[in-house]
Order: structure tokens, then C-alpha cells, then sequence
């Protein structure tokens, strides 16, 4: 079973982007890493950044990070802080 | 109302000369005191690759001040920034009601930690290895 779940997270992995996986139906399996986000997001911070933004250059979703909705918000924001002075793209391609 | 603080980074064309950069960098730091806020850091970061093209260029010149003082020097410093062709992009962001709100954060955290420790001393040693 766990290794299932592991699957199916690494499926839909990081750069698939939108959730078109065959006729599957769009089920979640929560997985709630408890990551601890920092304090102070530091919109400078690239290298923190960067482990939210998947190849295409988009923002992680937070059903694939599995922060919280709080955190989730302080992250978006660093990063299109960050984008707006070229430290991250918009698009990478 | 008076004390804000700011970060104010902004991107010079590449192909300034360093010294052109330098002397710029101090005119601001002129403006800022002569507008009555004050400098708390200056970074000159340098060179540095650009995510995305700017002007047809792929890296930028980096600078961050971060700055102390009412906005006012901000608004005019802003205006400046906006006028100047050597500058190719910059951004202002307030920092410090994100710092506070981080340290209350940070003191929530503490005092959730200091909580668990007592009722259960090993479990909390654990996860603060992790």
C-alpha cells in the first residue's frame, strides 16, 4: 500500500501540472509531509524557493507540497516577489 | 507611523561600468538620509544571472538596501528609480509587520515546543533532531 501511494504521487509528480492522468478519477491521497516552513519566508531566498517551483516554473500546488494554507500563501507570495526582479521565472522552459 | 522598514532591491544594465554602479549606489544612499530615513544595510550582490530576459539581457546588476524611515524617502527614491534608464527593474517590499508577524510565529512555536517537552520529554527531543 505504500508503495502505491508513492506511486501515484510520483506520477503525478512534480512537472505533470495539471491532473489529466488517464481516466483515472482525481483522487488524493493526502500525504501531509508536515513540512516545517520557516518563520520568515524570505522572498530573496532562491534556493528555499526553488523546492516549490517544479520545472515549468509554476507554483506548487499545495495538494503536492502538503503545506499548510498559511504557509502555502507566504510561499506563493515570496515567489512572485521573487519573479517580479527576475530572481525566479514565470515560465521555464 | 515613523518606523517602517523597507527592502528596496533594484536591477542595473549590465553593461554599466562598476564605478558608474558604485557612485549610483551612493547617490541613493544620499537621497534615503537627505529624505530623513536611514540605510540599515546595503548588499551590492553584483552580476548575477537573470530568470527571465530583461531588455534583451540575460544577466542584471544586484543591489539590496534595506531601509529604515517614514516611506516618504521611498515614494521619492521610487520616483527616481522609475526615471533613471540605468536601472532596469526594481522592487519595494515592507518587511516590517512580515518580521513581527514572524516572530510571533517563532514564539508560538517555542512555547508549543517548551509545552511539549514537559509532558513528554522524549517525544519532543525527537522531533527537534529531525
Amino acid at each position: 500500500m505504500a508503495e502505491k501511494e508513492m506511486d501515484i504521487i510520483d506520477e503525478r509528480g512534480l512537472d505533470v501540472g495539471e491532473d489529466v492522468i488517464g481516466d483515472r478519477p482525481r483522487r488524493y491521497q493526502r500525504r501531509r509531509p508536515r513540512q516545517v516552513v520557516p518563520e520568515y519566508v524570505d522572498w530573496k531566498d532562491v534556493d528555499y524557493l526553488k523546492q516549490f517551483i517544479p520545472e515549468r516554473g509554476k507554483i506548487m500546488p499545495r495538494r503536492i507540497s502538503g503545506i499548510s494554507a498559511k504557509d502555502q500563501r507566504r510561499i506563493a507570495k515570496a515567489i512572485k516577489r521573487a519573479r517580479s526582479v527576475a530572481l525566479l521565472p514565470f515560465v521555464a522552459d | 507611523m515613523a518606523n517602517r522598514t523597507y527592502e528596496v532591491m533594484y536591477i542595473v544594465n549590465p553593461e554599466t561600468a562598476d564605478e558608474t554602479v558604485a557612485k549610483l549606489n551612493e547617490a541613493v544612499g544620499k537621497l534615503i538620509e537627505k529624505e530623513g530615513g536611514s540605510i540599515v544595510r546595503m548588499d551590492d550582490i553584483g552580476r548575477r544571472p537573470m530568470a527571465y530576459q530583461i531588455e534583451k539581457k540575460r544577466e542584471g546588476y544586484y543591489v539590496l538596501f534595506e531601509i529604515e524611515g517614514s516611506g516618504q524617502e521611498i515614494a521619492e527614491l521610487e520616483r527616481r528609480m522609475r526615471v533613471n534608464d540605468m536601472i532596469m527593474r526594481y522592487i519595494t517590499v515592507r518587511v516590517d509587520e512580515e518580521r513581527k508577524a514572524a516572530d510571533k510565529r517563532r514564539a508560538k512555536r517555542e512555547a508549543r515546543t517548551a509545552k511539549r517537552t514537559k509532558f513528554r520529554p522524549a517525544a519532543a527531543e525527537a522531533s527537534a533532531e529531525a
